[in-house]
């Protein structure tokens, strides 16, 4: 079904709903300070206290979900040769929109 | 199908369990073995846990299953790329898969490289993973909700706690070792208790669980559990720590009398461990051996101003990263690769070994990493050097080093920018030895059996035989029919069957997961807190 959804030009509104899901469901249980509800301008690291470990996670979730594992990841976490120190839910979106259709 | 189990202790060795059984902390194993068969295990060509436990589970070798090591790298621009190995790049059938698709249940436990966990028929409760993500990584997706109705349950616990054990393997405090063995003990039981669970609720024609403490307590507890080290006019801590690491084993000991009680005794009942264990005098800081003999240049750091270089000592303290790629032609990626990675140009006028050369590069490498002698005995230290071929022959090894190296003392190697070159340790440290344990008792199983050792890749046949299945003519791994006795063996002979099925190959890498210096550094971090790295 994924990949039948990818075939059909995904929408952004799509990919910002499943992505909203895979944070939802990952941090369901975290203990977090940040009581949501979790959009476009949630920051991973600062609202959803993301660690390195947790990034690799929601990677493997977004691969998993979309069953595709030859993104670009770097083009997410790499800005002019540096690695970024936050990333927004819309980032993840943005990125995904490029690299799905 | 026979009902079977494997009970995996990480890092179990005969030269610790032995005195252990005798001098009563392991009653249990003890009348366990006498009732079976035990041999020597042999690990994979780099006894790490990820390749081994692998190997074990899929009857084939790293060069065909593609599991070298905890990171997966990849060398891009002018950077090297870093991932963690995960379910989805084991590129052969697990013995979860073969026995599921014959209609069989199975229940694995505390595996490393079991996320994102398979569809199998039955359960998974992944090793490796953090708590925050041990709910999405266990299969069924319902089960995580009923374990944490049991009583006592702690994910916390049950997982990894990082701190803590970051804090044990960086030399520690006396006190830390106390709560580190304490943590590991917890930790078993609640290994144990979500067994005896699933054993009651959902049983399953193979069932497998990984008990992971005694690799986690031999990495800083060798002298204090292997006779020959500890002292004989120990401390009070030191006789307390060592009082504490027995406590483990008789726990670990109960753990398994209770097991194979409630298997019961139609059941066979195999216990195997992904390595051994031995002492570790010495380390061998490889990068800076390769860097004095002009194959690796650091990256300079002089134009940087005083934040940013603090930033990079932070970074080569944990890691090798900052290296001039244009001016390196061989680096160790990793400490727990053991390996050598020679690079080779990509094209005219790019950096490295123009492939045309790269064997005779290679040939030169590992002969001056045979003159590498102890300079009082003129022992050489590096005691093999396999090239990538002989290590890892296989269709998957694009990953494995060029060359793999087994120290004296089958120390890990260091990566970091330091000297001397060749480090006394301060104190004696356990490190992993290739020779592991095989342990079977149940219908049809020799008793009282020493026998030849065998290699980890006849696990996987052996389960499958036991369960009455046929074995995949693809796996590597024999049948060792001297576990059996010899009228089982004719009433129930071995059946060679289909290959194994291809696995899923929408998941086959081309570009895997960026992680920054800095991510990378705190995944560093986590195999520190494993135990691996300095």
């Amino acid at each position: 079904m994924e990949n039948e959804a990818c075939k059909k030009k995904i929408t952004k509104a799509e990919i910002l709903k499943d992505i909203v899901g895979i944070l939802e469901d990952m941090t369901s249980d975290w203990d977090m300070e940040f009581s949501g509800p979790i959009g476009p301008e949630t920051r991973l690291m600062s609202d959803l206290e993301f660690e390195s470990i947790d990034v690799v996670q929601f990677i493997v979730a977004i691969e998993e979900r979309f069953k595709r594992r030859n993104m670009p990841f770097e083009e997410l976490l790499m800005e002019d040769g540096r690695y970024v120190d936050e990333i927004t839910v819309e980032d993840a979106v943005n990125f995904l929109y490029t690299h799905l259709q | 199908m026979n009902p079977t189990y494997l009970i995996g202790l990480d890092g179990a060795v005969f030269s610790i369990l032995d005195p252990l059984m005798e001098e009563g902390t392991m009653p249990f194993l003890k009348d366990f073995i006498a009732s079976g068969v035990r041999a020597e295990l042999l690990s994979t060509p780099n006894p790490l846990t990820p390749p081994a436990w692998i190997s074990m589970i899929t009857g084939r070798s790293p060069g065909n299953h593609g599991v070298f090591d905890f990171i997966w790298a990849e060398e891009r621009k002018s950077d090297v790329y870093f991932t963690l190995y995960n379910y989805r790049d084991i590129q052969c059938e697990t013995v979860w898969s073969i026995v599921s698709r014959q209609n069989g249940k199975v229940c694995s436990l505390n595996f490393p490289m079991t996320s994102p966990p398979p569809a199998v028929s039955g359960c998974i409760v992944p090793g490796l993973v953090s708590w925050k993500h041990l709910r999405l990584n266990t299969h069924p997706p319902e089960l995580y909700e009923r374990l944490k109705k049991l009583p006592g349950f702690n994910a916390k616990d049950l997982a990894w706690d990082f701190e803590l054990e970051k804090n044990a393997a960086r030399g520690v405090p006396h006190e830390e070792y106390e709560n580190w063995i304490k943590f590991h003990i917890r930790r078993e039981r609640h290994w144990f208790e979500i067994l005896r669970y699933l054993m009651k609720n959902n049983p399953a024609d193979l069932t497998s669980i990984v008990f992971d403490g005694i690799d986690k307590l031999l990495h800083i507890g060798w002298r204090f559990i292997h006779p020959d080290y500890f002292p004989s006019a120990p401390s009070a801590w030191e006789k307390k720590i060592r009082t504490l690491c027995l406590d483990y084993f008789r726990e670990l000991d109960r753990f398994l009398a209770e097991i194979v009680k409630l298997a019961g005794p139609d059941s066979r009942i195999f216990i195997a461990s992904d390595h051994g264990f031995g002492p570790s005098w010495e380390v061998f800081r490889v990068n800076s051996w390769l860097n004095s003999r002009g194959y690796l240049t650091w990256k300079d750091t002089s134009n940087l101003d005083e934040a940013e270089k603090k930033k990079v000592e932070r970074l080569v303290e944990r890691h090798f990263v900052h290296l001039d790629w244009d001016r390196t032609t061989a680096y160790a990626r990793t400490v727990t690769s053991n390996g050598i990675y020679i690079r080779v140009a990509r094209g005219p006028n790019q950096s490295g070994v123009p492939s045309d050369q790269y064997e005779a590069f290679r040939r030169r490498l590992i002969s001056e990493l045979k003159d590498i002698r102890d300079p009082e005995t003129d022992e050489r230290i590096i005691k093999r050097i396999l090239t990538k071929e002989e290590a890892y022959p296989g269709a998957h090894n694009d990953q494995a080093p060029d060359l793999t190296l087994v120290m004296r003392d089958h120390g890990f190697v260091s990566i970091l920018n330091k000297n001397p070159i060749v480090y006394k340790r301060p104190e004696i440290a356990g490190t992993h030895y290739p020779e592991g344990i095989f342990v079977a008792s149940g219908p049809g199983i020799q008793r009282g059996a020493s026998i030849r050792q065998l290699s980890i890749v006849d696990v996987a046949p052996t389960l499958l035989y036991s369960l009455g299945l046929e074995i995949p003519e693809d796996l590597e791994g024999r049948l060792p029919e001297e576990v059996f006795e010899s009228t089982y063996l004719r009433d129930n002979p071995c059946r060679i069957g289909r290959p194994t099925m291809k696995v899923d190959t929408y998941a086959l890498r081309t570009g895997g997961t960026a992680i920054d210096t800095e991510e990378e550094g705190k995944i560093m971090d986590k195999l520190k807190a494993l135990g691996y790295i300095e």
